[in-house]
């Protein structure tokens, strides 16, 4: 029998829920799960639900890399960088052995050329200027930012943007991606992968050091580091692939492009045959699409879980404006630069692909940028 | 904000379900890579093959 004391205890914890979103999310989550089931596709159905698992593990972590990078490049702090290290390191035990070893797996990879660079560079400068990158812009959604919902919009038509401008980019010219596994095999791949972590580990240390920046983080960090990586796993597993985040923006514009009337299929990029069916085939047939609305409702349904949803004011107009550009450049770059932290910087790095440590490297000095022009839209350098 | 937050959902879900219904499908979730001579996650194809 409950007390009244227990009672009282429970109330607030209770009454802080929002009944409304909560049940919105998990029951919108319930119907896309039920309609791939109908169609057969139970890995189409645990995408979503990873995907679930991913925007609560976010929210409930602040998982930010934004926030991460910045506080690495203005303050020395190394903590953060260093747990997403941990993260990738983590991912790559599963993903490079598997995706060299099974042909039904496959990592992610990308070409090494000038759109990269461009592309992450670019995304660097907008990721600063939305305060969320690719998962970041999804997890903020869900769990209510009026903000980043303007972001998301500008990363949709930055992306559909981008989709138009890769092939020229792509033809001033470039090498295919080198992966660690075809040249020491998959075990001798990872452990080249897992060097290359530990090495750029042991740089970011020794730069906090000199620059006198304590290296601890938040342990909910570092849990939600080990939460993220297991899920991450679990998405390799079930979509065959690293998970990724920007192409099913482009797939969204894309779609959202062609219901008002534009012809997509004279662009370069939407004649490539996996653009070109993802445009044609259902939302629920892209790998990507599904793992982003999954973490879309997850982020909404922890975030609806634990206090009133989607309360705040709307933040001032300069904050907007930031998020927008913010939303515009990442969108373009994540195109160019073949994804965003997750499916280029996590993902590449983690299939032992070159292609994501130059995009880190590229990404970082456009982050040095983005952090430069924050002050001109009212945000902090911090 | 609640109010557009709400909109956008059901108009979203709305989008999803009616794109679903209205879509072919070939059954199991792909992402681009998928395709023979993809050489990135959006589908590009390898410099060299071109």
């Amino acid at each position: 029998m409950m007390t009244i004391a227990a009672t009282t205890t429970l109330a607030p914890a209770t009454a802080r829920r929002d009944w409304l979103f909560l049940t919105t999310a998990v029951l919108a989550t319930a119907l896309l799960v039920a309609l791939v089931l109908i169609d057969g596709q139970p890995a189409s159905a645990a995408l979503l639900v990873l995907g679930f698992g991913l925007g609560a593990a976010f929210l409930k972590a602040e998982f930010s890399f934004t926030a991460s990078w910045r506080r690495f490049l203005v303050r020395g702090e190394a903590g953060g960088l260093l747990v997403i290290l941990l993260l990738i390191a983590l991912t790559a035990v599963a993903v490079v052995p598997v995706a060299a070893s099974w042909p039904h797996y496959g990592g992610s990879i990308a070409p090494l050329g000038p759109s990269l660079v461009i592309g992450a560079f670019v995304f660097g400068i907008g990721m600063q200027l939305a305060n969320g990158c690719g998962s970041g812009t999804l997890y903020t959604v869900g769990g209510g930012s009026g903000r980043m919902l303007i972001t998301l919009a500008c990363f949709i038509v930055g992306s559909v943007l981008g989709s138009m401008s890769l092939p020229p980019f792509l033809r001033m010219g470039g090498i295919d991606p080198v992966l660690a596994s075809d040249y020491f095999g998959p075990w001798g791949g990872l452990a080249v992968t897992l060097a290359s972590i530990a090495a750029v580990a042991l740089v970011i240390l020794a730069i906090a050091r000199r620059r006198g920046a304590p290296i601890s983080t938040r342990g909910s960090f570092i849990a939600g580091a080990l939460v993220i990586a297991a899920l991450m796993i679990g998405v390799f597993f079930a979509g065959g692939h690293p998970w990724s985040v920007t192409f099913g923006y482009t797939v969204w514009g894309g779609k959202l492009a062609t219901l008002a009337g534009a012809d997509l299929s004279q662009f370069e990029f939407w004649q490539w045959p996996g653009p070109k069916h993802a445009l044609s085939d259902s939302l629920l047939g892209d790998t990507a699409s599904l793992t982003n609305l999954g973490m879309i409702f997850g982020a909404m349904a922890a975030a609806a879980f634990s206090a009133p949803f989607a309360r705040g004011p709307w933040p001032p107009s300069r904050s907007l404006a930031a998020a927008a550009v913010g939303g515009l450049l990442m969108g373009w770059g994540a195109r160019l630069g073949f994804g965003c932290n997750i499916g280029a910087f996590v993902g590449g790095v983690a299939s032992g692909s070159l292609h994501g440590w130059v995009w880190f490297l590229a990404a970082l000095g456009g982050c040095t940028i983005g952090i430069k022009c924050r002050p001109w839209f009212g945000l902090s350098r911090e | 904000m609640r109010l557009v937050y709400l909109i956008v959902f059901l108009v979203g879900v709305a989008a999803i379900l009616s794109d679903h219904l209205t879509s072919p499908s070939i059954g199991r979730a792909i992402s681009p890579q998928d395709f023979a001579g993809a050489c990135a996650p959006c589908g590009a194809p390898c410099p060299s093959k071109k």
